[in-house]
């Protein structure tokens, strides 16, 4: 990638993780429409520099709270502040930030060039310069040689990536980013996972990403914010909200997982009708519980009698479908209480179990992720 | 049309043409009997002789043309029509715009109301409705009877029988046209185009005018062209809001053709009248091109 550096005076030097200060903080950020609460109370801090998803499904609030960042609609109570100033009651066109849209919005009556220099020339930037940055802009997103184009001339790809060209030559000190990738088809889109990522990276700009796909979110962030029925559910690194949700939607929301109901026993261990669970951590004794366990974490083997003891959980099922998807071999596995897909990667070689066969189950006890059931 | 398709889809079965064909037939007998008939009986009208007193003699002179082109009041009175009317045309933008702007962003619940109320006017004919101006604008009408209870005026205002009238009561019946051209040509304005250039720091006055305007500029090139046309053509609004003070091309058809009975002149006026349409049309056409 030899594309050149976009502006090397704004570039932050990578500091380790918590000695940056917080960049953008939403503070008791509410809105409300009537009576409807559609962001409650969200408390939020982005370091300088750093790439954070606002992730959840449609209407948990995630663009709502893109939206009163950027000034486009008007908080109902809480504060927003970027670079340590109080920008909650200012128009968008003072807060200094960077917004790409779902739908592009490039500017259909302008060419390439002219969407991209729009911000420059709100700045006043002198024309010969703004021309420059421009061209640096497009070169940025690899797009130099469509500067006289229409934005309709342009596939949906180069449309977004021009989008992200316009938000980034004004040197904005907060990039936020509306669903970007939703309207590309699959392959394009993980192009441009990386390219927003590398970008990102290069002019290490504090970003927010809204997406209601946990994959972007994962791949493409230094921390993930779940946000659920206006809340948010929980903000950390995409291991831990991968590994350790700890919320039940999060485990469902993100990634696939196997739902059982159970109750707690000792600590560490909880019950599924006949059967005992090692866990992590386990809610109190008698309580309903959740149990998810993910498909892709559990090993599977022909079944085998006396075994030596492990720590993990071992539980032996029959196969009642088998599913062949490409890259996985999906196994259902009845194990009693309650039914079970497990996956394996197709490199690990063919078909290894048909429908009927009885098989072994086993997983670590970390996997086995324990909720207390308040529905 | 039909040509074009044909080229589009080569492999159409050959009997969709004769279909086609018969599809257009009963608006191009329409066209033929109630526009280009008496367009050309207008056209062969304006090239006879008028021979004083309502005489009319059968032939081929360029004598009308001729008393028009020559005379400044003819020539005056074009540029006058075309003036007024552009004038007319810009007022009614202006009035209209927000107006086609607001049902635009309107609710969809509300916008088929909104849209119903806005050319509800239309439902009345414009000489009733010219009638009421008259009653609102006249000496003792609405307007001159509150600012005189109000104590700011002790003579009326004269606001009927003059060309202040005449442009009061055509803008308000161009509205609903206006509104509605405007509304057709706003497909493109969609609310993230202003709040992208609200995020690249433009005012809202600056993305209205670098943003809004040029995105509905295919709907005011629209809605000025039909109210220009509508404005040059009218004919009750100016005669009765004018009070015969006010001389437009179309009122000076009327009393060539009903109070001089000078048919040929009164056609030759027609025809500049279609040569001023035909040129509208071109400069739309020129700023739709420059637009797309």
């Amino acid at each position: 990638m030899a594309a050149p550096q976009l502006h090397d005076a704004d570039v932050v030097p990578v500091i380790a993780n918590g000695t940056r200060s917080d960049h953008l903080v939403l503070e008791r950020l509410e809105k409300r429409y009537g009576d409807t609460t559609v962001v409650a109370a969200l408390d939020l801090a982005v370091k300088q520099g750093e790439f954070i998803a606002l992730l959840g499904p449609s209407g948990c609030g995630k663009t709502t709270t893109l939206r009163m960042t950027a000034g486009l609609v008007p908080t109902s109570a809480g504060r927003i502040v970027i670079g340590g100033q109080d920008v909650t009651h200012l128009p968008p066109y003072r807060r200094d930030i960077g917004l790409v849209f779902q739908n592009y919005a490039l500017f259909p009556h302008m060419t390439v060039a002219q969407n991209v220099a729009f911000g420059l020339e709100m700045r006043k930037v002198p024309k010969a310069e703004a021309t420059r940055r421009a061209t640096e802009a497009l070169a940025l997103v690899r797009l130099e040689a469509y500067g006289n184009r229409k934005p309709r001339e342009l596939s949906g790809g180069q449309q977004q990536r021009v989008a992200l060209a316009r938000a980034l030559v004004i040197r904005p000190s907060l990039l936020l980013l509306d669903e970007p990738l939703s309207n590309l088809d699959a392959k394009l889109r993980e192009e441009m996972r990386t390219e927003i990522r590398d970008i990102q990276r290069r002019l290490g700009i504090t970003t927010v990403f809204v997406t209601h796909d946990q994959v972007e979110a994962l791949s493409m962030c230094d921390r993930v914010a779940v946000m659920e029925g206006g809340k948010l559910v929980q903000f950390g690194t995409p291991f831990e909200i991968y590994e350790r949700p700890r919320h039940p939607f999060i485990a469902d929301f993100v990634g696939r997982t196997n739902k059982l109901k159970g109750t707690a026993g000792e600590p560490g261990v909880v019950a599924l009708g006949p059967l005992t669970l090692r866990a992590g951590e386990t809610p109190a004794r008698g309580s309903n519980v959740l149990v998810m366990i993910r498909p892709h974490r559990i090993q599977i083997s022909a079944k085998r009698n006396g075994r030596a003891e492990t720590r993990a959980n071992v539980v032996a099922g029959r196969i009642v479908r088998t599913t062949y998807v490409g890259d996985l071999f999906q196994y259902d596995v009845d194990i009693g209480p309650s039914v079970m897909q497990v996956e394996k990667p197709t490199t690990a070689g063919p078909q290894a179990f048909n429908h009927g066969d009885e098989v072994e189950l086993e997983w670590a006890a970390t996997d086995t992720l324990v909720f207390e059931d308040r529905g | 049309m039909t040509a074009i398709a044909l080229t589009a889809a080569p492999d159409r079965p050959a009997s969709a043409v004769p279909l086609a064909l018969g599809l257009l037939l009963p608006v191009a007998i329409v066209n033929a009997v109630g526009f280009l008939a008496p367009v050309a009986y207008l056209f062969r009208m304006s090239f006879n002789e008028a021979t004083g007193g309502g005489g009319l003699r059968e032939g081929l002179t360029l004598a009308s043309y001729v008393a028009f082109i020559t005379d400044p009041f003819y020539l005056g009175l074009v540029a006058r029509s075309i003036g007024f009317s552009v004038f007319i045309t810009l007022l009614t933008l202006i009035v209209s715009y927000p107006i086609a702007l607001f049902i635009h962003r309107a609710d969809t619940k509300w916008q088929s109301l909104l849209t119903v109320i806005t050319i509800s006017p239309l439902l009345v004919s414009a000489v009733v409705r010219t009638y009421g101006w008259m009653l609102i604008l006249g000496d003792q009408g609405l307007v001159n009877g509150l600012l005189k209870n109000a104590g700011l005026i002790d003579q009326p205002l004269r606001l009927i029988n003059n060309s202040t009238g005449v442009v009061i009561g055509l803008t308000e019946i161009l509205m609903p046209y206006m509104v509605l051209a405007l509304m057709a040509g706003f497909g493109r304005l969609d609310r993230s185009y202003e709040e992208a250039a609200l995020s690249l720091g433009a005012r809202p006055w600056t993305t209205f005018r670098r943003v809004v305007v040029p995105l509905t500029a295919p709907g005011i090139a629209l809605g000025c062209l039909l109210c220009f046309v509508l404005a040059v053509s009218s004919f009750i609004t100016p005669k009765l809001l004018g009070g015969g003070r006010v001389f437009l091309l179309a009122t000076e058809i009327y009393d060539q053709a009903i109070t001089l009975l000078n048919w040929p002149l009164a056609a030759t006026m027609s025809i500049i009248v279609l040569v001023i349409f035909g040129l509208a049309l071109v400069l739309y056409t020129r700023i739709q091109r420059a637009l797309d």
